[in-house]
């Protein structure tokens, strides 16, 4: 490891710091606005969206200006705004933000990509009766996710987090007549809420422990030095400090979020909303936020550590990682679903975050999620941009050849593909991939997570190849002739291009850009940061690695182009092993006969005692309310009004007010009146007669 | 005696009862030939000035009070201050939703008579002084009767103003009487003075007998089981605008004034002074004589509680079932009056009295909270009820039947203000009964004090139901009649800005904790 300079820690926030409320504010505001709009007012939503969108782009680039600069002045920027949302008894309850290199990379990222979306969907959408609808949602999520960014509170960054969990719902069901995106929005919603239980106790622990929700707070927040050591000293159950439990805690909320095992199951279904949906929500921004979140409280989870030591925490997030890499890219291999393929290719690079995050520290996770999210959005665009050509055909066996119908999807989709395989040299993904290697070889407790990310590229490498031959090679097997997307479709394809290869340069061993923004050191460009003998085997591996990849894909695939009905090529060599593998390793039967079935025997039960027992309870009471009202109305109307009424009338008839006041029923009335005096003194004097 | 005193601290009366003037003047002599839809703007916009300017005049006067003869009469600042502001805003919304009326062409004498009736507000609200009370109150009562028989033209209004008045007038006899015993029993009319000989003489069952009367007058303002007969036919047959500022300027002012009678040794200007252990002897002392008052308003916040969520789960017409509503609502409010002075347990008195992190400061600002944002809410609730009730000459349920087709924006701020009004977070009503609860039970957590609550808390679980009832309707049933309803903008206006209050307030509880805590800093 090199070494720490630590930068000196700047407190008061600037004015910028002050203003960063907007950036999620902005599209917050135009989704309500959206929300208020006719359908019919298509253009309106569309522009309300996207010039929300580019306004916070500006606001997140001055942001990040910001922070670049109080960086490159030997500052570690970390302003935060914090208030007091109320008390309760004695306890504040705090919200705000915080301005610091992750929230501003983060920023950035989000804004950017998500208005490159926002753009795209113009034209993906075009013949949606509710566009109008579309952009609301989309800008609600992105409000929603840009609060994720910015919380500097638990609670803020929890009710966010729910915000963006509810816009990922609306979403995905977004063609709500289709019982399958129904069903997925469901899925969805459900296994990540499961999640997010663990991650709500996470956070009421560490309020109860720390007395605060605030992460920084000048030296009294809960992720900061003092904090830490009094939850370090509080021992849990199994041998877990408090720190690593509560870690472990969050980190179940991050994996519902993020797609890890054994809670991935809901983002492969996810791929039933509208294609910039999976990009935006489901690839590139929602499904990180859980490696921010961990990023985020990385000093909890890292909490304890000794000088190239680990935690408990960090290991089960390795771990859990490692695994998810390995297994998403294993099932990936034997799909046919266009969307699905990438769906399980993003489950298995949020693996390769979180080891990282797990091995490397925050830099390392991070640098992949921000390519990640580049070229896995470039990948998803360009599937949209396929089926929109293919006339909204997504099985990848009725494509074929679209080399020649869509070049520049094509190529756009070559660059996003061989960035996610880890091309050499020129593409980003090599680089934030051989980070996390790098990383794994120097873990410090076992080599087998290295071993398993390395194979995880050989197959990563290889479904990639089955996938783009299978689009764009041989020739064209499907019905109506495919067409090249429009180009507002085709813009934001290139621009995602040029960045998924350029990303790199800011990551190499040769100029470590970003790890040192992150970090708060100085960076400098050294060419001599190649030069280190394990680190050249290592690229080399990793680049054979990928060759391998490539190569075996292409033997497989490359020059046939097989019908759809003809079973697969590997499904021919190894027939048990590719049916397990298409069937996604029977995690969701294992679900539907243990949890689901467990539920199902439950909710009977319930059923039961609500229709026998509880139904019974609660119609005997309200029988007793309903009794109660009734005796009084009874009373109201009967003694009271009615008399009066009775009286009134009878007397109307015969007379005038004075006779009304001298026999009409108002004495009654006066008469409780005295009664209820009489009465209360009664009471007192026997409450008091000692 | 000092005039010039007595100028200062009763500056925002006066200004209301100038307002008064200019406003008769205004509307009976020059606009005598005017339309009738311009006299009420002009009268209303003018009655909202001379609100403005109390408010302002409220502002410039903070002092130490008005005493005579060494005994404080009038108090200022610190709660006083919450509630008087609270009546003028209160009282300027009723007048800007009265723009809308047509029940009389006298709109002169009707602005002039709310006018005056908030003046007797703020003196019940600053009064420390058994005569000043009951002036008070007198001025303020005189006022709700003669604005309850304002629509002449309806029979219904003049016997309910009926029932009103003579329900009043024996309560105000029952108020009296109890007052003239306290003064038998102390030898002084000053709260602070009648506190103090009190606590040195001990009890008396002569006194049980004071507090029972003085709680009966009391018990009439504010509604409370069993001195709530009048209230249902009033709030059913009154005028709209005249309801309103029955359910809350009305409300107000007398918690404030039980909040004085509960205990009035919060504020400054009292007796008592010296070594802490004396004080500290004196209250204990002291608090055994008051218990009785206590063990009443408990009695009574049940009754309330009972009675009124329970009879309004029967009723068919909007307005009765506010009226219920509002009996219940007064009995919650009581369990805060009533823990202003529960025994303070372990601990020292002087803690629990004088300190202004004490519970019982806490519960009378949990008090003043309640009163204040229920009493914003039924304005905007009457005020729906209003707009609906012109357009289909009832205030049935029924005729709630597809609001929100109606008018949608109407629908929305009846949702608002009745789920407010039912306590459903994250609106102004939740915070409301949470602070309250929670600093009923910061008092004392015993057995009595913890029932009370859960009884409240089961009793605000019905309230649910017959606010739904009307939500309902509004927005579920199918709807008979479609032809849109239109409202005056400007109460279109105040009632959107009323449920953004409700919401806004609900979302950031801490405001108005805060603005109503900043008064206890100025002292």
């Amino acid at each position: 490891m090199q070494e720490t300079i630590s930068f000196t820690p700047q407190l008061a926030a600037s004015p910028i710091a002050e203003m960063l409320w907007l950036i999620p504010a902005v599209p917050m505001v135009a989704a309500g606005l959206a929300a208020l709009l006719m359908q019919a007012k298509r253009k309106t939503s569309a522009v309300l969206a996207i010039g929300s969108m580019s306004v916070s782009l500006l606001l997140s680039l001055v942001a990040f200006a910001h922070v670049v600069a109080g960086w490159s002045h030997g500052q570690a920027v970390r302003e935060t705004v914090n208030f007091t949302w109320f008390q309760a008894g004695t306890a504040n309850i705090d919200l705000g933000w915080v301005l610091d290199p992750l929230s501003a990379v983060m920023l950035v990222m989000v804004s950017f990509v998500g208005l490159l979306i926002f753009i795209y969907s113009i034209g993906y959408m075009k013949d949606d009766e509710n566009f109008t609808r579309f952009f609301c949602f989309m800008s609600l999520f992105a409000g929603a996710m840009l609060g994720v960014v910015i919380a500097n509170s638990i609670l803020l960054l929890f009710m966010c987090w729910e915000l963006v969990g509810l816009t990922s719902y609306l979403l995905i069901g977004f063609w709500y007549q289709k019982p399958a995106a129904a069903a997925a929005a469901k899925k969805a919603f459900l296994t990540t809420r499961i999640g997010d239980v663990f991650f709500l106790l996470g956070m009421v622990w560490l309020f109860a422990q720390t007395g605060t929700l605030l992460f920084y707070n000048n030296g009294a927040g809960s992720i900061e030095a003092g904090a830490l050591a009094g939850l370090l000293a509080q021992s849990a159950a199994l041998g877990l400090t408090a720190a690593g439990a509560i870690g472990l805690l969050i980190f179940a909320g991050a994996a519902g979020k993020s797609g890890q095992f054994p809670l991935h199951v809901w983002l492969p279904d996810a791929m039933e909303g509208p294609t910039p949906v999976s990009a935006l929500i489901h690839a590139a921004t929602m499904v990180a936020a859980g490696v921010y979140l961990i990023a985020r409280v990385y000093p909890l989870m890292q909490a304890g550590a000794l000088a190239g030591g680990t935690t408990t925490a960090l290991t089960v997030v390795t771990w859990v990682g490692a695994f998810t890499a390995v297994f998403a890219a294993m099932i990936a291999v034997a799909q046919n679903d266009i969307k699905r393929i990438l769906a399980y290719s993003t489950v298995s690079q949020l693996g390769y975050m979180m080891a990282g995050l797990g091995m490397g520290g925050v830099a390392v996770g991070m640098f992949h999620l921000i390519t990640h999210a580049f070229f896995k959005a470039l990948l998803f665009l360009g599937a949209g941009s396929v089926i929109h050509g293919c006339h909204g055909e997504q099985d990848v066996r009725r494509m074929g050849g679209l080399k020649s119908d869509m070049p520049i999807t094509f190529l756009t989709y070559a660059i996003g593909m061989l960035a996610l395989c880890g091309f050499p040299l020129l593409f980003s993904g090599f680089w934030s991939k051989d980070g996390i290697l790098e990383a794994a070889q120097h873990w410090s407790v076992v080599k087998t997570p290295f071993y398993m990310l390395v194979f995880g590229a050989l197959l990563t490498a290889f479904y990639m190849t089955r996938q783009v031959t299978y689009i764009f090679g041989g020739h064209w097997r499907g019905g109506k002739p495919a067409h090249e997307s429009p180009k507002v479709m085709i813009v934001p394809l290139a621009i995602l291009a040029f960045f998924a290869m350029a990303l790199g340069l800011i990551g190499t061993p040769a100029w470590p850009w970003f790890r040192a923004f992150l970090d708060g050191r100085a960076a400098s460009f050294d060419l001599h940061g190649f030069m280190e003998p394990r680190l050249l085997a290592l690229m080399g591996g990793s680049a054979l690695v990928v060759f391998l990849g490539l190569g075996l894909g292409w033997w497989l695939y490359g020059d046939h182009s097989p019908k759809p009905s003809e079973p697969d090529a590997l499904e021919r060599m190894i027939p048990p092993v590719w049916a397990a593998l298409s069937d996604k390793l029977y995690v969701d039967e294992l679900y539907r006969v243990t949890v689901i079935a467990f539920y199902g025997w439950l909710a009977r039960g319930a059923d039961w005692l609500d229709r026998r027992v509880w139904g019974g309870a609660v119609a005997g009471v309200a029988w007793g309310f309903s009794l109660g009202a009734e005796l009084n109305r009874f009373l109201d109307t009967n003694v009271v009004d009615g008399g009066f009424d009775k009286g009134c009338d009878e007397l109307s008839v015969g007379g005038g007010l004075l006779a009304r006041i001298q026999t009409g029923r108002v004495q009654t009335y006066l008469r409780i009146l005295a009664l209820a005096v009489v009465v209360l003194v009664a009471i007192l004097f026997w409450s008091n007669r000692v | 005696m000092n005039y010039a005193d007595l100028f200062r601290v009763t500056l925002p009366e006066t200004a209301l009862e100038v307002a008064a003037l200019v406003v008769l003047i205004v509307d009976l002599g020059f606009l005598r030939k005017a339309s009738l839809k311009v006299r009420v703007t002009v009268a209303a916009l003018l009655g909202v000035a001379g609100c403005g300017a109390a408010l302002w005049t409220l502002q410039a006067s903070y002092g130490a009070g008005y005493s005579f003869d060494g005994a404080l009469v009038l108090a200022q600042g610190g709660y006083v201050a919450v509630a008087q502001v609270g009546i003028l805003v209160l009282t300027a919304l009723t007048l800007l939703l009265f723009i809308d009326s047509i029940f009389t062409k006298h709109v002169g004498e009707f602005v002039a008579v709310v006018l005056m009736a908030a003046s007797g507000g703020l003196f019940v609200a600053a009064a420390r002084d058994l005569l000043v009370i009951f002036i008070g109150l007198e001025l303020l009562s005189l006022g709700l009767y003669i604005m309850t028989a304002f629509a002449k033209s309806s029979g219904k209004s003049a016997e309910a103003t009926l029932k009103y008045y003579l329900f009043g007038g024996m309560s105000a006899a029952f108020l009296l009487f109890g007052f003239s015993y306290l003064y038998g029993l102390s030898g002084s009319t000053n709260l602070y003075w009648i506190q103090y000989s009190i606590g040195e003489s001990g009890t008396n069952p002569l006194l049980y007998v004071a507090w029972v009367l003085i709680v009966a007058g009391l018990g009439f303002k504010v509604a409370a089981v069993p001195f709530h007969l009048w209230a249902p036919d009033t709030y059913e047959s009154a005028p709209a605008p005249a309801a309103a500022f029955i359910a809350s300027v009305s409300k107000v002012a007398s918690f404030a004034l039980l909040l004085a009678i509960g205990g009035n040794l919060l504020m400054p200007g009292g007796p008592i002074s010296g070594q802490k252990d004396v004080v500290e002897h004196y209250l204990r002392n002291e608090y055994l004589a008051w218990q009785p008052l206590g063990l009443i308003l408990l009695i009574v916040a049940a009754a309330s509680m009972i009675v009124g969520n329970l009879a309004a789960l029967a009723q068919v017409s909007v307005r009765r079932l506010l009226a219920y509503s509002a009996i219940a609502h007064t009995g919650y409010i009581l369990l805060g009056i009533a823990a202003q002075r529960a025994y303070p347990g372990v601990g020292s008195p002087f803690q629990f009295f004088l300190s202004t992190t004490g519970p019982a400061f806490r519960s009378a600002n949990a008090v003043l909270y309640y009163v204040l944002t229920y009493g914003l809410t039924t304005i905007g609730a009457f005020g729906v009820v209003s707009v609906v009730e012109r357009a289909t000459g009832s205030d049935r349920l029924d005729s709630f039947l597809g609001l929100h087709k109606r008018n949608p924006l109407l629908a929305a701020v009846l949702g608002v203000l009745f789920l407010s009004l039912a306590g459903i977070p994250p609106l102004v009503g939740f915070w409301a009964k949470f602070n309250l609860f929670a600093a009923v039970l910061g008092v004392s957590a015993g057995p009595v004090s913890f029932a009370l609550v859960a009884l409240a808390v089961a009793m605000s679980a019905v309230s649910l139901y017959y606010y739904l009832q009307v939500l309902k309707r509004a927005y579920v049933m199918p709807a008979v009649d479609e032809t849109p309803i239109k409202a005056h903008p400007v109460t279109m206006g105040v009632l959107v800005a009323i449920a953004a209050a409700v919401v806004v307030l609900g979302c950031f509880p801490a405001l108005l904790q805060g603005w109503i805590e900043s008064f206890y800093l100025i002292l």
